[in-house]
């Protein structure tokens, strides 16, 4: 597995308290904010942000720019590798 | 008969309600850019009292503003067996013990003014103020005492500023409540106070008539509205029914306005629900600022001098309407005779509150 | 009149029902007490992990209630279970771990922060248990039977037909938490009146 998707998939564990679920729960493409996926509320999207300021040293001005990037752990790792290049 | 007067406002436009009420006929704001406010230094839309203390700057506002009240009513009151203190708060004196945000000033305010019951702080986020003066009415209703004061008070810190920087509801101008290019709040501090109780004679100036008001929590989620507006809508329509007020009898609501994209458009939809689309509103918060805990009485005193001064106050901020159902928003500060008001209130917690004011 | 119909106490040793004891603290458990408690009772709600103390704790005991006197979930309307709550220090615990977000960990938190109001956790039991009803939350400098029964009293007569009470006396590691549940019908419930209420309660507390 793709070291960025595996590290996104722990970080998210960690940062949002989803204490009941391994990584091993996380498909790479479930979506990250629907009930059938991880069911992510609107808190847990402005901690997305705090997420990406403090694994991976992004910022992010607008919490717009999340609704897109976090569909999913594959949208997430695209948004990572697109914004550090 | 429970009756509610003796208002009084401390902010940045005025230490006295009647300095607070002439900035609001001059349509002035209380906001102001405070620059390194933020968490990474920027500049931060504020409605900031100037030369507050260091120190105890909660116990400072609720003691000078105790002072203000005991010329505006029988000073008896303050210390009679038949009087509570409620205290509408979320921080307290959070900037000087944040283990211990309430005791300790509330301790120091028994001794300085020797009230015969202990106060009690109620601490329900932004519907505070306005649950605190409805809990008045209810312990007087229940004969339980005969005179209420409430006073509410909050504090801008770092410690606020940064939680709601975090949640990225801060406005990036001073605040435009109902506006199409709203995003979101200014936050202010200040002190308000109002004295309800069963007996008129006790006030120096005439009251109004305070009648019961309710609460209903939206049961939806913890930070954001409810997209139906549920928990306002239950409480506004409670509040109506059981004073036998119908929508045609309210002239004017003060709305809780914050100025967010969600708390705004919430608002619409409940009031559209309760067809009071077409009452003259306002948020009073572009004056103001939201100041939180003591938000439900400041703009309650607020509009209380609007009935009494018999003018609308324009809602400053708004220029175009942003909401999906159209209010009756006031555009200019308006002559008109009010007679019953409705104040709406609602809060991080799901919690949502009104009450009603009726000139006697 | 109304009835103290079912009660439940939470210290930092044991959690107990009506005066029996439930669960017992396991010292050696890497989990803390709150969640020992959530995995015990087998309770399956994940949005407990993102909860403060005070939340944890009025969302146990208020499930724990629910299990003791599971007629409350048929009995009333939507908006007919008021909610009041009150505690000493407000959400001390809470202010000052989000305080650490930004001053130790480098940003803060809003996930923290929404928890920095006491009464968030009337929210949650809100939520929880689709009740659109009157909330309140106080702070006290002790538990005050008078405050509870007077107010609870308040409610009943404005609509309400039963009042879910809790006292959340949490600091750091001492905890000290009595939720009761106040109905107006209650053949087996003890009558409502602060004597009583201070008998339940307990010496700790009052």
């Amino acid at each position: 597995m793709d070291n960025l998707k595996e590290d996104l998939k722990k970080q998210l564990i960690e940062q949002l308290n989803l204490e009941d679920l391994q990584v091993s729960d996380i498909a790479d493409d479930a979506l990250l904010f629907k009930d059938e996926g991880l069911g992510l509320d609107s808190i847990d999207a402005l901690e997305l942000i705090v997420l990406l300021e403090k694994y991976h040293g992004i910022q992010v001005i607008n919490p717009d720019e999340g609704k897109e990037a976090f569909l999913s752990v594959n949208t997430m790792a695209d948004y990572i590798r697109k914004r550090k290049s | 008969m429970i009756y509610i007067g003796a208002e009084e406002i401390i902010s940045p436009l005025g230490e006295t309600a009647e300095e607070n009420f002439s900035a609001m006929i001059e349509n002035r704001s209380g906001i102001t850019l405070v620059p390194n406010a933020g968490f990474n230094k920027g500049a931060v839309n504020l409605s900031k009292i100037l030369n507050l203390p260091g120190e105890n700057q909660f116990e400072g506002l609720i003691a000078s503003i105790l002072a203000s009240l005991s010329h505006k009513i029988d000073e008896k009151v303050i210390t009679s067996d038949r009087t509570i203190i409620l205290l509408s708060s979320t921080k307290g004196e959070l900037k000087n013990n944040m283990a211990d945000p309430f005791g300790p000033p509330i301790a120091s305010l028994m001794v300085r003014f020797n009230f015969a019951n202990q106060p009690i702080i109620i601490s329900n986020a932004c519907i505070s103020g306005v649950l605190a003066i409805n809990a008045a009415n209810n312990f007087i209703t229940a004969g339980l005492y005969d005179h209420v004061i409430v006073i509410g008070c909050d504090l801008i810190s770092d410690f606020i500023v940064y939680g709601f920087q975090s949640l990225f509801a801060m406005s990036d101008k001073a605040c435009l409540p109902f506006d199409a290019a709203r995003n979101g709040i200014s936050l202010g501090e200040g002190c308000g106070a109002v004295v309800v109780s069963n007996t008129s004679a006790i006030f120096k100036n005439p009251p109004l008539k305070l009648m019961s008001g309710t609460s209903a929590n939206d049961a939806n989620h913890i930070s954001g509205p409810s997209r139906t507006g549920e928990g306002l809508y239950r409480s506004v329509k409670k509040t109506m029914e059981i004073n036998h007020i119908s929508s045609d009898d309210i002239d004017f609501i003060s709305a809780h306005g914050t100025g967010t994209i969600y708390n705004d458009e919430m608002e619409s939809i409940a009031f559209d629900r309760l067809s009071l689309t077409h009452v003259p509103l306002n948020s009073l918060k572009g004056y103001f600022g939201h100041t939180l805990g003591a938000a439900g009485v400041v703009e309650t005193a607020a509009s209380m001098m609007m009935i009494r001064e018999e003018i609308l106050i324009k809602s400053l901020g708004f220029e175009e309407t942003g909401t999906s159902k159209e209010l009756n928003i006031i555009l200019e500060n308006k002559k008109s005779s009010l007679r019953t008001i409705l104040k709406t209130a609602s809060g991080f917690g799901g919690g949502n509150a009104s009450l009603i004011i009726q000139k006697l | 009149m109304s009835f103290i119909t079912s009660y439940c106490h939470l210290t930092h040793e044991s959690c107990s029902v009506n005066g029996n004891v439930i669960v017992e603290r396991d010292p050696e458990s890497d989990d803390n007490w709150f969640k020992q408690l959530y995995k015990n009772q087998e309770f399956v709600y994940p949005k407990f992990y993102k909860m403060d103390t005070l939340s944890q704790a009025g969302f146990i005991l208020s499930e724990m209630i629910k299990r003791a006197q599971p007629s409350i979930m048929n009995s009333y309307q939507d908006d007919e279970i008021a909610l009041l709550f009150a505690n000493q220090f407000s959400s001390a615990d809470s202010d000052l771990r989000f305080k650490k977000s930004y001053e130790e960990h480098g940003t803060p938190s809003p996930a923290l922060f929404v928890y920095t109001l006491p009464n968030i956790v009337l929210g949650e039991i809100a939520i929880l248990n689709k009740w659109y009803g009157e909330n309140m939350f106080a702070v006290l400098p002790k538990f005050a039977p008078d405050f509870f029964v007077n107010y609870s009293q308040v409610f009943l007569s404005t609509g309400s037909e039963a009042v879910l009470c809790g006292w959340l006396g949490i600091a750091g590691d001492q905890i000290n938490v009595f939720v009761f549940l106040i109905e107006k019908q209650g053949s087996a419930g003890m009558e409502f009146n602060a004597e009583n209420l201070k008998k339940l309660a307990g010496i700790e507390l009052v």
